[in-house]
């Protein structure tokens, strides 16, 4: 907060982390080698094992929350914490391992460079790495075409979680952020108040421990909420 | 309807309205949540002192039975009722939300000036923060 002078933007890794106790050292020690031009955070969402405990032990910046907000708000509550302490750029790297923090200096630049608001790492421009299961490519598919009916955007990841933001989205989402599974909806969020989006492509790995927010029992909810999330938000910018 | 169920039902309600009152009082409920059920209740007791008003209104609005009537307004109500509450449900998340991320950062600050605290003395380089 002193360094006033320096010439790059402030940029903050927001770490969401539930229950990350068998990834989030890794995770960490991964941004302190590859992405040292950013600071980082850890928001530990209430865990109930001992994520918390390891990161104070090795003094990792972290945020314990008081109780489970699931994702959206703890990542919200990154940008929160990015805005007060005078970041221009936030990037959500998961807990879990399956964000390669090699990417976001190409994706900070990338940002700059072509002036956008919001650069989205996607799985699916250069197909490699780990992909996901079909089901879940489909879904995926079925998001980024109803995102571009809606809003003639072509985004080919919209649930990716690896996604950098300049200040101005940033002030949006510490304002206001979907609780769950808030990716596609918030995409459709910046695009609907006119900010530029722009994708680089990434390869992402399977997580390293834990388990996904979406269960197969979940994945109707999940098709449905954010369906109907993004058809909200689309009425909402009018 | 004969009298004797007109003062059983006037008594019960009676009880149910003191009931709500006393809880406002102690503040155990917040009147404009109470309002409602105050409401219902000098409602019910209207009706129940002057049965004829239910079969009047009933031919007003062209239902054929009062009880019907009835049996819809209570519905009616009951939804009305537990629309509200989802709303302040959904009003109340966001508050709770926005008070842990609050507390959350406040946790942070208390914890590194404790830390730097006991740091001090012992010349930890990596303090940079505040």
């Amino acid at each position: 907060m002193r360094d006033k002078e320096e010439k790059s933007l402030k940029k903050l890794i927001i770490v969401p982390a539930y229950n990350e106790e068998a990834s989030i050292e890794k995770t960490v020690e991964l941004i302190r080698q590859e992405a040292d031009f950013f600071d980082y955070v850890v928001i530990n969402d209430c865990s109930t094992d001992r994520t918390g405990e390891i990161c104070e032990a090795r003094g990792y910046p972290v945020v314990n929350l008081p109780t489970n907000l699931g994702i959206g708000g703890a990542v919200q509550t990154g940008y929160r914490y990015a805005l007060r302490n005078g970041y221009e750029m936030a990037v959500q790297v998961d807990g879990d391992g399956q964000h390669d923090p090699k990417f976001l200096k190409q994706m900070a630049e990338y940002l700059e460079e072509n002036g956008l608001d919001m650069v989205i790492g996607s799985r699916f421009i250069e197909r490699q790495g780990f992909q996901s299961s079909a089901m879940r490519r489909a879904g995926i598919r079925f998001f980024s075409v109803l995102i571009r009916l809606l809003t003639g955007a072509r985004i080919t990841d919209p649930t990716s979680g690896l996604r950098i933001i300049g200040k101005d989205v940033l002030k949006l989402f510490a304002g206001e952020y979907p609780k769950d599974y808030p990716e596609p909806e918030s995409v459709v969020t910046v695009l609907g108040r006119g900010f530029q989006v722009g994708e680089v492509p990434v390869v992402m790995k399977e997580r390293n421990g834990g388990k996904s927010s979406i269960s197969p029992g979940k994945s109707v909810y999940y098709m449905i909420k954010v369906s109907l999330a993004i058809l909200f938000e689309k009425m909402r910018k009018e | 309807m004969n009298v004797r169920t007109q003062i059983v039902v006037a008594a019960v309600l009676l009880a149910a309205l003191a009931i709500v009152v006393n809880m406002v009082r102690k503040r155990r409920l917040e009147l404009r949540y109470a309002l409602a059920w105050l409401g219902l209740g000098i409602g019910i007791l209207i009706l129940d002192c002057f049965p004829e008003l239910m079969g009047w209104t009933a031919d007003q609005v062209g239902i054929a039975s009062p009880t019907n009537m009835l049996f819809f307004c209570g519905f009616l109500f009951a939804l009305i009722i537990i629309f509200t509450l989802t709303v302040s449900i959904s009003r109340t998340s966001v508050k709770i939300k926005e008070l842990a991320q609050e507390v959350a950062f406040l946790e942070k600050k208390l914890r590194e000036m404790s830390g730097a605290k006991t740091d001090a003395s012992a010349d930890s380089s990596e303090k940079k923060e505040f």
